[in-house]
């Protein structure tokens, strides 16, 4: 099948991808008993952790914005919706094996569910922001408008990793621990508790762009930080960078389909 | 309808290869660049050189003993498997009775479970609400719609997935086995129930080592061993070219 078939196959099937994305969070919330309050309180209390750590431990570095506690909200956040995605996708097959077994949709859905049920997380997040705004005193900026950018290439970034990881795990099962220690080096490697100004080399300030999380972050915080704003060439590094991972992603998970299917 | 339209299900040389050892999967790298792994020594073929046709409302059961490929086949069929080699094209939808429970979820309500499983199989929201009662009452599952599936037992799991699978619109009906389903009183409702989908034309594609049930509902019969169609005519003559392979052994 070519990529524009696999595309409108999807298209063809919204409305179940959104039924397993209203699954996935019903499941979510209605089997535990603070539900939402979870999605709210996970990141704050991280939020809070960090900010003892690199405010009140290591004061005086000048590594962020101020206040550097939603400078770090608005990086942890994002933050969430990617690293749960991407553990999330390790096994977004294997989990759902007698499904993918039983129905005959299009299976990228499986990995989509998880970039939209996270995504969707992800927005119901944004009070913990909200919070830390109106403990500043801080409002939004016109810059505000490039917020959905934001999402929008966060969510191609992460159906292109979800589609690479979830069809390459099923063969090589190891890959999944490797991922969570990639993942652990990537939120290092991400300008979330610091700014990538506070970076004194000019090159790695430069090699920075590459990572596309860069970008979207900047994208993110512009609504509070102005000065945070990238240039239009960080941008439109990320962008491409996303880009490039979505192709990438969705011709690697075509084209292990058949070997995947045999071994689920 | 006319019996000479163009057939429902069609294979044509349909191949499927399996890797006999799990080391073998570690040539990712193949897997990538070819798509397949290149290497003859670890694999088989679990089906080769399948070649049949089904019109539409024929009932084709599919002999053969255990490991001779006749779920494979079911599967590619259904679409959840790809072949290696040749295709098979099937018009319209498949209503697939092989993993019956496999789309409920544990932790929510038989009446969610409902919903998503038919939704997920591609009824629309006024179709389910339309059948919600029936299927309900042919599943006889109606003091427990407000309890989590997992708290089911697994009879009752059983009953609720054949109930929801067979009330679907789908022209193809696949079924794996699952005629073992349930009580005795169950299984005789089951049975009525598989008759009336055949009566109104549907086709059936049944699996089964139960040769009463084969007569029953088939008047075609397909005859697998090791992978190649060895008999393809009325379920009778399938079953004899069977019973005397099985003698021979």
């Amino acid at each position: 099948m070519s990529l524009a078939a696999r595309v409108r196959a999807l298209v063809d099937h919204r409305r179940i991808l959104w039924l397993l994305v209203r699954r996935d969070l019903k499941v979510r919330y209605a089997s535990s008993a603070l539900g939402y309050l979870w999605t709210v309180l996970d990141p704050f209390m991280m939020i809070l952790i960090y900010w003892f750590v690199f405010s009140l431990i290591f004061h005086g570095r000048d590594v962020g914005e101020e206040p550097y506690i939603l400078y770090l909200a608005f990086g942890q956040l994002a933050w969430q919706w990617f690293n749960g995605t991407v553990t999330d996708t390790t096994r977004a097959l294997t989990s759902e094996t007698r499904l993918v077994r039983s129905t005959r949709l299009p299976r990228e859905i499986w990995v989509l569910k998880v970039v939209l049920s996270k995504g969707l997380e992800y927005l119901f997040s944004l009070p913990v922001i909200a919070i830390f705004m109106v403990a500043n005193r801080t409002g939004l900026t016109w810059q505000t408008i490039f917020f959905p950018l934001g999402l929008v290439l966060q969510a191609v970034l992460l159906t292109g990793l979800g589609l690479l990881v979830a069809s390459v795990t099923v063969l090589v099962r190891d890959l999944a621990r490797v991922v969570r220690i990639v993942l652990r080096m990537a939120f290092y490697a991400t300008p979330i508790l610091y700014s990538v100004k506070s970076i004194d080399s000019p090159v790695i300030r430069q090699l920075y762009a590459l990572n596309p999380l860069t970008g979207i972050l900047d994208l993110y915080r512009a609504s509070v930080f102005p000065a945070e704003m990238a240039s239009v060439r960080v941008i439109g590094v990320s962008a491409l960078v996303c880009v490039l991972v979505l192709l990438l992603g969705a011709r690697i998970f075509a084209r292990l389909e058949s070997p995947v299917l045999k071994e689920l | 309808m006319t019996a000479d339209a163009a057939p429902v299900i069609e294979a044509k040389e349909l191949g499927i290869r399996f890797l006999r050892n799990r080391r073998q999967r570690l040539s990712l790298r193949e897997m990538l660049f070819k798509g397949e792994s290149t290497s003859p020594r670890g694999s088989f073929w679990a089906l080769r050189d399948v070649t049949f046709q089904v019109r539409q409302g024929e009932a084709v059961g599919l002999v053969g003993a255990n490991g001779q490929g006749k779920s494979t086949l079911l599967k590619l069929i259904a679409g959840v498997l790809l072949p290696d080699e040749g295709k098979v094209a099937v018009r319209g939808g498949v209503a697939p009775l092989i993993e019956l429970t496999g789309g409920f979820v544990g932790d929510l309500t038989a009446r969610d479970n409902i919903w998503l499983t038919a939704g997920l199989h591609g009824l629309t929201n006024e179709q389910i609400e339309e059948r919600f009662d029936d299927i309900v009452a042919f599943a006889e599952i109606g003091d427990f719609l407000d309890t989590p599936f997992r708290h089911f037992s697994s009879g009752m799991q059983v009953r609720l997935g054949f109930s929801v699978i067979t009330t679907l619109d789908e022209p193809v009906v696949l079924v794996d086995e699952v005629l073992a389903v349930g009580d005795k009183r169950f299984k005789e409702k089951c049975y009525t129930r598989m008759e009336e989908l055949v009566g109104s034309g549907r086709t059936l594609f049944l699996v089964s080592h139960n040769e009463r049930d084969l007569r029953r509902f088939c008047t075609r019969g397909l005859y697998l061993q090791g992978g190649v169609l060895k008999e393809d005519g009325p379920v009778e003559d399938a079953l004899a070219a069977y019973e005397a392979d099985q003698r021979k052994h």
